[in-house]
This record gives C-alpha cells, sequence and structure tokens, in this order.
C-alpha cells in the first residue's frame, strides 16, 4: 500500500490531467447543447491547429501569431464544417450526425500523418511561456500552463452555463438544440445563432488544443484520440450536464493517476475513463430506455 | 426533395469534392514518402561536404565509399531489400535511409564492380499480415539478393523461419528477440535487452541502492528484462520492473511514480524510443523532479543530441546512456568522418540527423557493400549471402569490437559497448568508466553468445573521443 | 421559413430509400453473377495473383466477414457498433489460446472461437440494449477502448501456460498452426474465401426468414414493431450474437492468417474504420459488406506498392463516410451502378449527337 506521501504526488498530478479532460469534456458537451452535434473532430481540429502553430514556430513566428493561428483554424474549421454539413444533415438521428464528424475526424488526422510523418530521432514539441513559472505543490512543480487547463475548465463550465441560460443568444442556441424547425418558426435567425455556435466551439477547439499539445504531447494520433477519453467524461454527464461533465473530467484524470502506485492495477489504469463512462451509462438507463432525440421515425 | 433540400445536398456534395481535391493538392506539395528509390539525391562531384555540425575536418570526399572516385556505376543493379516500421510514434526508416545514402555515395562512386545497388524499402506499421507480405514481395517480385537495414519490432519474429528457409542471412538493427537468437540474422546494435544490460551496469557503478527499470510495453518485455534483472542479481543492488504503454500520453504519473520507486538513492533505467523516452525525462524536469534519484540511464535510442539538447544543461551529467556505436562528437577517425560526409551530402531523408540511428544505417551499409565486394561471379541469393555470413573481424569504425557474421546458432556481434552523457547540448563519453566496456556475462544469452563465438577483437579503427 | 419543410422532408426521404432499399427483391441473374466470382475467386484468382496479393486478398476475406457483421447491426438493425474491433480481438485471442492448448481440428476451433464471442458480445449486449441511438454507438466505442488496453496488458496467446497462455519470455515465439488441409498462403486463402462464403449463407438465410423481417420491422420503426407483437429485445440481442459469431469466426480465421499476433497491431482507431468502410460500401446490402473489405485490407496494399504513405487511407475514408451518409446513404454498391448508368446514359447522349 503506498503512502500517503506518494498519493499525494498522483493526487496532483492527476488534478492536472482531470483538467485536460475536463476541458475537452465541458467543450463536446457545450456544442453538443448548442447545435445537437455530438463533434468528434473536437481533437483533430485542435492538433491540427497545434501543428500549424508549431510550423509558424518553427519559421521564427512570433509567438502570438502562432497561437492565433491555432485558435482560429480550429474556430474557421469547425464553422466550415458546420455550415455546410449541419443544415446537410439536419434532421438526422444525432448519431448520424456524430459519425459524420468522424468523417471529418479522419481527414484531419490523415492530413496530420501526411504532412507531419512520424520522425526517427527529433520529436516535436510546442512549449508556452506558461511553462516556466509556476509553483510548488507537495514537492511537485505545477505550471502555469497546468494552472491555465484547469482553470479554463472552471471558467467555461461556469460562463457557459449562464452564457446558455440567461443570454439571448444561448436561449436561441439551446432552443435550436431542441427543436430546429420550431425555434425557426419562432423567428430566430437559424443560420445565424449556428454559425455562432459552431464558431465558438471551434475556437474553443483550437484553444484546446494548443494546451493539450503543450501539455500531453504534440502528436497525431494521441491528440486525434484524446478525445474517446474526453468522451467518457461527457456520458457521464449524460451529454446534459456542463457541472457534471467537468466533475467526471476531473474525477477520471485523478482516478487515473491514483491508480499509478498500485503495481496489479497500473497497466490498467488507461482503461479508467471507460470503466467509468460504462459504468455511469448503464446506470443511467437501469430504470428506463436512454435515448437521444430521433426524428427517424418515418 | 424540394430544390432548398437538392441545394443543400450538392452543396454538401460539392464540399466532398473540394475537400478531396484540396487533399489531392495538399499531398502532391508535401513530402510524400516513397518506398524505393535507387539514386534519392543526385550524385553531385565527389568534391567536399559541407561542413558537419560539430565541426570536424572541413574538406572531406565522399568518394571513400566507393572504389572508383566520382564514376557512376551504370552497370546491372544488385536488388536489396529492408523492412522497417513507420508508424505513429515509432518510426526507424532513418536507419534505412541512411542506408540509401551510402548505397548512393557508392553509386555515384564506382558502384560494386560498376553495379549500382538498388535499395528497396518496405514500410510497415506492426502488423504481421503485411510484414510476411512485404517479405515475399521483396523475394518474389523485387527479385532482391540480400537483406539489409532492418528494424521492425516484430520482423525478425515473424519473417525468420521465412528467411532461414529461403536462405537469407540478414544484417539489421535488432529489436525482437529472435534477431539475436536465431541463425539468420546477425545485429550491428545490441538491442533493446542488451543495451539496457549496459545502461544497468553502468548504474551499477554508481552504487545505487536500487534500479527501477522502466520499458515500452512492446512484445517480449519479459525477455528483455531478464537481461538487466541476471546483471542486477548477480550484484545483489534490487531491481523494480515496469512497463508503460507507447506513446505516453500521460508522462507525469510515469515520472512521478518513476522517482517515488526510485527514492534519492535510487537509479532510474528507461528504455524507450526517442519521442516517449524524451516524454518522461521532460516531464521529470516540469514537475521538478529530476533532482530526486541518484542518476538516470536510458538504453541506446537516447544517445541522440537532439535529447541532449531538449533537456538542456540541467541534466549534465546526470544522465548516461549506453551508446552502442562510438559517440559522434568529439571522434575525428576517417570513418566518422566519411559517416557525417555522406549524411550531409546524401542524407536529406534522414530525420535524426547525427545519432545512433543513422549510425547503425551506416554500418550496416558498409557491411554489406563489404560483402558484395568480395563476390566473385554472378551477384545472386547463394553468392550474395555467402559472404554475407562469410564477414569475419571487419573494421567497421563505428564499434567497440570487431565485427563477425559467423555461422552460430545466436547472434550478438556487437556485445561491447560505452557509455555517453549528456554535456551542454550533446552526447559524449561519460568521464568515468564510460570507454568500451564488455557487456556482463551474467546475463546467460551474452555467455551461450561467447561461447559459441568468443570475444571478438577490439577495433582499433572506431577510437572514441 | 425555408427551415421548416426541408428537415421533416429530409428525414422522411431517408426513412422512403431505406424502405425501398430493403424491400429490393433478389434477382436470379444477380445469383448466377455471385457464384461465377465466387468460383472464380476460389480457382482462378491464386495463380494470378502474387503471394502480396494474396495475403492481402486473404485479409479481404476475413475482414469482409466484419464488415458484414458491421453491416447487419447498422443496415438491417440500426444498432451503430464502434466496437467490433474489440470482437474481432476476442475471437483471434479465443482461437489462438484454442490452437495452442488442445490438438483440435481448425475449423472445430474456429467455430468455438465463434461461439464463446457470440457469448461474450451476448454478456456485454444485455445490460447496454436499453441504450438506444448515440448512447449505444458510444458505449459500443468505450467498451472497445477499455479492451484494447486489458489487451495491451493480457497480450495474445504465444504457446505460454496458464490461463492466458502469453509466456513473455519466449526468444523463439512458435507460430499458430494452420489447419492440415490448408497450410500454404493460397490454400489458407481458398479455405478463408470458403468460410467467408459460409457466413454469407449463414446470415442470408438469416435475412430471408423471420429474423430478417423482424429486423426490417424494427428498423424502420421501433414502436410499430412493438405494435405488431415483435419482441425486440429478443431480435436484438439475436443480431448482436450472430454479428458477434461471425465476427468471432472471422477472429479465428484471423489468427490462422497472420500466425503471429501482437496486441500493437489492434487499435480504437481500427473500429472507427470499420464503420467508414462498411458505410462506404453500403450497409443495406450483402455486396457492400464485399467492398468495404476490399477498401479496408486491398487499398493499402496498392498504397504500398505505389509508394504512397498509409494516411491518405484516412483522408479518402473520411471523405467517403460524409459522402455515404449525405448524399448516397446506400454506398458504393448502390451508388456506383447508378454513375455508371448516369454514365453511359451520357455517353448514349453523345454519341447520338455526334
Amino acid at each position: 500500500m503506498p503512502s500517503w506521501s506518494e498519493l499525494e504526488q498522483f493526487l496532483v498530478s492527476g488534478l492536472a490531467l482531470g483538467g485536460v479532460y475536463a476541458l475537452s469534456g465541458v467543450g463536446l458537451v457545450v456544442l453538443y447543447r448548442a447545435t445537437g452535434v455530438l463533434y468528434l473532430a473536437f481533437g483533430a481540429v485542435g492538433a491540427l491547429g497545434a501543428f500549424l502553430a508549431y510550423e509558424m514556430l518553427q519559421a521564427a513566428a512570433p509567438q502570438w501569431a502562432a497561437w492565433i493561428v491555432c485558435i482560429l483554424f480550429g474556430g474557421l474549421v469547425t464553422l466550415l464544417y458546420g455550415m455546410i454539413f449541419g443544415p446537410a444533415l439536419a434532421g438526422r438521428d444525432p448519431l448520424v450526425r456524430a459519425v459524420a464528424t468522424l468523417g471529418l475526424t479522419l481527414i484531419l488526422f490523415g492530413a496530420m500523418e501526411l504532412l507531419w510523418p512520424p520522425t526517427s530521432g527529433a520529436t516535436r514539441a510546442i512549449s508556452l511561456p506558461t511553462d516556466n513559472g509556476g509553483f510548488t505543490v507537495f514537492g511537485l512543480q505545477v505550471t502555469w500552463t497546468q494552472v491555465i487547463a484547469l482553470g479554463s475548465g472552471v471558467v467555461l463550465t461556469i460562463g457557459t452555463g449562464w452564457f446558455l441560460r440567461y443570454t439571448k443568444l444561448g436561449t436561441a442556441m439551446r432552443a435550436m438544440a431542441n427543436d430546429r424547425v420550431i425555434t425557426a418558426t419562432l423567428g430566430v435567425p437559424v443560420r445565424r445563432v449556428e454559425a455562432a455556435a459552431w464558431f465558438g466551439c471551434g475556437i474553443l477547439a483550437g484553444f484546446a488544443g494548443l494546451l493539450l499539445a503543450d501539455l500531453v504531447q504534440l502528436e497525431p494520433a494521441t491528440l486525434t484520440f484524446l478525445v474517446i477519453s474526453s468522451l467518457a467524461a461527457a456520458l457521464i454527464g449524460q451529454l446534459r450536464s456542463i457541472a457534471v461533465t467537468f466533475a467526471a473530467g476531473i474525477v477520471i484524470g485523478v482516478i487515473h493517476d491514483l491508480l499509478t502506485p498500485f503495481s496489479a492495477l497500473t497497466n490498467y489504469r488507461d482503461m479508467t475513463p471507460f470503466v467509468l463512462a460504462v459504468i455511469a451509462l448503464l446506470w443511467a438507463s437501469r430504470h428506463r430506455t436512454v435515448v437521444t432525440r430521433s426524428r427517424e421515425e418515418a | 426533395m424540394n430544390r432548398h433540400e437538392h441545394r443543400r445536398s450538392s452543396l454538401a456534395a460539392a464540399a466532398v469534392a473540394v475537400l478531396a481535391i484540396g487533399g489531392v493538392l495538399a499531398g502532391c506539395s508535401s513530402s510524400s514518402s516513397s518506398s524505393s528509390s535507387s539514386a534519392a539525391a543526385p550524385a553531385t562531384s565527389s568534391a567536399a561536404a559541407a561542413p558537419s555540425s560539430s565541426g570536424s575536418a572541413g574538406a572531406v570526399s565522399t568518394s571513400s565509399c566507393g572504389t572508383k572516385a566520382g564514376v557512376a556505376a551504370t552497370g546491372t543493379p544488385i536488388p536489396l531489400g529492408s523492412i522497417v516500421t513507420d508508424q505513429t510514434g515509432t518510426s526507424f526508416a532513418d536507419i534505412a535511409n541512411m542506408a540509401q545514402a551510402y548505397f548512393n555515395c557508392v553509386n555515384a562512386n564506382g558502384g560494386i564492380n560498376g553495379h549500382p545497388i538498388k535499395y528497396y524499402i518496405e514500410k510497415e506499421q506492426t502488423n504481421a499480415s503485411q510484414i510476411a507480405s512485404l517479405s515475399k514481395q521483396l523475394v518474389q517480385t523485387d527479385h532482391v539478393v540480400g537483406i539489409v537495414g532492418n528494424t521492425s519490432i516484430i520482423e525478425c519474429s515473424v519473417d525468420h523461419s521465412y528467411w532461414e528457409g529461403q536462405g537469407y542471412y540478414i544484417i539489421d538493427s535488432g529489436i525482437a528477440p529472435e534477431c539475436y537468437s536465431t541463425s539468420n540474422s546477425a545485429a550491428v546494435n545490441m538491442g533493446p535487452r542488451y543495451s539496457s544490460d549496459g545502461a544497468v551496469q553502468y548504474a551499477i557503478t554508481q552504487h545505487p541502492s536500487k534500479i527501477v527499470f522502466d520499458q515500452a510495453n512492446v512484445p517480449g518485455t519479459t525477455y528483455i528484462a531478464a537481461g538487466p534483472n541476471a546483471i542486477a542479481k548477480a550484484a545483489n543492488v534490487p531491481i523494480i520492473d515496469k512497463t508503460a504503454t507507447p506513446p505516453v500520453a500521460d508522462a507525469n504519473s510515469v515520472a512521478i511514480d518513476l522517482v517515488s520507486s526510485a527514492g534519492k538513492d535510487g537509479a532510474v533505467v528507461l528504455n524507450f524510443t526517442p519521442p516517449d523516452a524524451l516524454s518522461i525525462l521532460s516531464a521529470a524536469q516540469k514537475l521538478n523532479i529530476e533532482g530526486n534519484v541518484k542518476l538516470w540511464a536510458c538504453s541506446t535510442p537516447c544517445n541522440t543530441d537532439f535529447l541532449a539538447k531538449s533537456l538542456g544543461p540541467k541534466w549534465n551529467g546526470k544522465i548516461f546512456v549506453n551508446a552502442e556505436l562510438t559517440p559522434p562528437d568529439g571522434t575525428n577517425t576517417p570513418t566518422m568522418n566519411l559517416y557525417k560526409a555522406i549524411l550531409s551530402q546524401y542524407g536529406s531523408a534522414v530525420t535524426g540527423g547525427i545519432g545512433s540511428f543513422s549510425q547503425m544505417g551506416f554500418v550496416e551499409a558498409e557491411l554489406m557493400v563489404k560483402a558484395l565486394e568480395s563476390v566473385t561471379g554472378d551477384y545472386t541469393v547463394s553468392s550474395v549471402n555467402a559472404a554475407i555470413k562469410g564477414l569475419k573481424d571487419v573494421n567497421t569504425g563505428m564499434l567497440c569490437q570487431q565485427w563477425t557474421y559467423g555461422n552460430y546458432s545466436s547472434h550478438l556481434p556487437n556485445n561491447m559497448d560505452y557509455t555517453t552523457t549528456a554535456n551542454n547540448g550533446q552526447m559524449t563519453l561519460a568521464p568515468s568508466g564510460g570507454g568500451c566496456t564488455l557487456i556482463s556475462e551474467n546475463d546467460p544469452q551474452v555467455k551461450a553468445y561467447r561461447a559459441e563465438a568468443g570475444t571478438a577483437p577490439t577495433d582499433p579503427t572506431s577510437t572514441g573521443g | 421559413m425555408t427551415g421548416v419543410d426541408t428537415e421533416r422532408s429530409a428525414a422522411a426521404t431517408v426513412a422512403g430509400q431505406r424502405l425501398a432499399l430493403l424491400r429490393r427483391p433478389e434477382r436470379p441473374v444477380h445469383l448466377l453473377v455471385t457464384v461465377v466470382l465466387v468460383l472464380f475467386a476460389l480457382f482462378a484468382l491464386p495463380s494470378l495473383m502474387s503471394l502480396y496479393y494474396t495475403g492481402y486478398m486473404t485479409l479481404v476475406a476475413i475482414y469482409s466477414i466484419v464488415t458484414l457483421g458491421l453491416g447487419l447491426l447498422v443496415g438491417r438493425v440500426g444498432l451503430y457498433s464502434l466496437g467490433q474491433g474489440a470482437i474481432l480481438q476476442i475471437g483471434a485471442w479465443t482461437a489462438a489460446r484454442l490452437l495452442f492448448a488442445t490438438a483440435q481440428p481448425f475449423p472445430i476451433v474456429i467455430i468455438e472461437a465463434g461461439l464463446v464471442t457470440m457469448l461474450i458480445g451476448g454478456l456485454i449486449a444485455l445490460p447496454a440494449i436499453r441504450l438506444r441511438g448515440l448512447y449505444l454507438a458510444l458505449i459500443t466505442l468505450m467498451l472497445a477502448g477499455a479492451f484494447t488496453v486489458v489487451l495491451a496488458t493480457v497480450n495474445f496467446p504465444n504457446g505460454g501456460g496458464g490461463f492466458t497462455g502469453y509466456n513473455g519470455q519466449q526468444s523463439h515465439i512458435p507460430p499458430i498452426r494452420r489447419p492440415s488441409f490448408a497450410g500454404t498462403d493460397a490454400a489458407y486463402y481458398r479455405f478463408a474465401v470458403v468460410v467467408a462464403v459460409i457466413m454469407f449463407i449463414l446470415v442470408y438465410a438469416h435475412l430471408r426468414t423471420r429474423p430478417g423481417r423482424a429486423w426490417a420491422a424494427i428498423r424502420q420503426s421501433e414502436p410499430a414493431a412493438l405494435a405488431a407483437g415483435i419482441n425486440i429485445t429478443f431480435y436484438k440481442l439475436w443480431a448482436w450474437g450472430l454479428a458477434a459469431f461471425i465476427t468471432g469466426v472471422a477472429g479465428g480465421v484471423l489468427a490462422g492468417r497472420d500466425v503471429y499476433l501482437y496486441s500493437i497491431n489492434f487499435t480504437t482507431q481500427d473500429s472507427i474504420i470499420l464503420l467508414a468502410v462498411a458505410l462506404m460500401g453500403g450497409v443495406y446490402s450483402l455486396w457492400g459488406a464485399v467492398i468495404a473489405a476490399l477498401l479496408m485490407q486491398l487499398l493499402p496494399a496498392f498504397l504500398q506498392n505505389l509508394g504512397l504513405s498509409y494516411a491518405w487511407l484516412y483522408i479518402l475514408f473520411g471523405i467517403g463516410v460524409l459522402q455515404v451518409l449525405t448524399t448516397a446513404p446506400a454506398g458504393l454498391v448502390d451508388q456506383f451502378p447508378k454513375d455508371m448508368k448516369k454514365l453511359g446514359g451520357l455517353i448514349m447522349k453523345l454519341v447520338r449527337h455526334a
């Protein structure tokens, strides 16, 4: 049984990891609540933006320019996707629309593998200036970047909750995700609201991508499929509650790292997000059938 | 379907078409990875190569790679093949690319008795079906007469019976156990087990209280760990074995675990590919815990200047890397200079630059060329492979010992190594005990090999630093 | 407002198209073409292909069974599974374990592998059956992710003892044995094709009898099917079980094909790619499964030969998924003949005007 002083270090690193999961998970839920689409390309879009920023930094561009490119890229690609394929698939089952985003994921992933092929010796990395400062907790250095990741998650959770409930645009987004047709009849400028939702969430994906590239690894497969672990957090929140998603992300990260010193379980700790999500889904469905809104009953 | 729907669907279809065209254009403008080419770089004159990064002798001619300076080879090509792992997170393509560079040099300087070498590089993604198909392709379609440069996580396991049946003697950079434990594969490196042996051996000389050995969870981990465990046991140093699945996504928890398991007087020994090793080491540095153990050690993949530069000066004399080949920095022998010159002139496809991987490619190509040059008559599978098998006591200029293939049931021709340490952005020989050291016979496999093959004499042409 | 009609009618159009596709009658000429193609694949093809392509075509045969199962789930019953890759791995693992541990004949072993996989698939499906649509798909993705981690630690059997049959210390790993009558690559290819044909016949028989009709009813409208007295849970489980069985058998054949199985080989992405190619091939037709397998396993072989990176495949499949979902829900198998007809019509017009 590991000592408390060992465990407390894993608690700290677990919180940092949890911040990563929470940020992406909340991003997924926010977009789902605003557009009704589970944007599985969240990770890939952020990753590609991060690679673009990397190339700019290699070409000695100023840092702020690289970051803006990354974040804007996320926004633009997501906006484009939403504007073209959103209406084309509107009214289809959320499942179909989610699978369509898988198509986008594959395209972006393939593009990254093509343009930045695996290298033998030199690894690619992005470092942010916030990596170089921080404070010490339990003997570990916590960088400002990790604080930003965790903090952004908190801000996002509170901010979007407030935004979706209390602002006109937010209410319009919620209404649209609920029933696009009726919302349109009420005179809401559906196309514009949709565009705002997609663009906003794309910006979020780009921002998260930059942070993750710094905190995890600048590597196409890792960053693209990190979304599956974040998805676990979103599923625990049943794709509805942003606060629960955030908490779930933190819990997943903490449990994952806390399992590290237990030799019998350590090799299985990467299963943590998946196991927790499965348990949560089965628990949610124990009395009733869990459905998403589907309008394909002919 | 009313016209709005029609318009939307058409718009979607148009978007898809645009994406497709865009993809094609992007591909055409990016650097595509080619799998076979005989002359990748233009064979310019054999005059002075561009000065290398470590500022060695200025005007080094690459023409000494071949027999006739400046004469391009124009006879019937000699086909050779290789299979390398090249996938997300793990790529050994540099080794084959460097061998290609060497062959290009030879082709530009007389070839093999006037014959150019045509080198087929097949890339695989750790897929046993794919690898089995590729080896058949090389033999049956490309009609290769020799295999050199293989570097793959599982190829030796999958193909060794095939090569034995077909009569090929492979010169490779081994990873899987079968690269060392079978009759038809001889490696220029020591591979994960023996290189980890070397790292642990060096760590033991610094008297740690215990050793934590962590490696990538690829096939054969228990086999790999058996060597270091035997050596640590013989020295009465407790050893803990761990694994981490690559690519390592959560390096923080791995680093914390290693440091807390090793303790203040312990040593951490890593066996990972460069990206993952760097990930773990940088995580330790960012967490500010790298100083909480006595020392860090690493098997040969860590032996790159890139790693030393990325880690920074905090690690000077703190990380010790087992180097299976002579450290390039600070070595001024003709062979080392030739290596750097060829890398500079022909090695544009070698992404890692100066380092173990490209050195391995150089040595393998060097050995193959030596074997080919000894063939009289036709270049057939049997003649070429007989020549390969007959390589004996070759001075490669890059290894501690002379290299012999030989007719043995297992092969470990490189079983003597250096140890390097980080030194302001470069890997240089460790000040104490870093010179050529035999791998301990406490590893039973090493003992078994030396019982059959004896201990090879040292190579006088590869004096390290 | 433009939004109102179009969305409702979009959904209705898709449903209508699906109804039409599923009700398409079988024509005798199709059967004849099928038989001829199968005979060609069995007898003529091996002598025309190099061993390089024989290996890949064996994979095509194996994966056509997997995409058949997935197409059954997606097209016929409406269950999107993002975990068929994991099911395949379970089948391969079981077959490998039995082949090392027992001396049973190969065909028996793969049937046993299929049954074990069916059992495990059923056990997983039981609690999950309450989930619908997106949640069901996502839980299968989660389970596949979990299984990949387990497999990375437990590893495939390699001749060792104990339950897992994995011996990490081996320096000479024994290959998985092949059937005595199909040891060579060409013979094993034929064996794989025969197994695939049998699996296709099994599924076809299901589709033509009661289960097939029940699935069609469930796909169209669950409330209506329920009202008609169909036991939805039972038939859904039957579909899962059937798909798991045939995928398990395919896993067994894969074990014999690769003879060395490594967990590093199987990733979570594989399950996503499977869904992508199944959609592209066409989930409403049995031939779609064959096309899907060709896309997934033969195309990489061509790309490798041309020296192109495997990354192009991801891009192609991504575009394919988007295309199928927006404009051609029945996939290539339906779209290609239509496009050819249109092209033929265009050519005729040009000829007439020339």
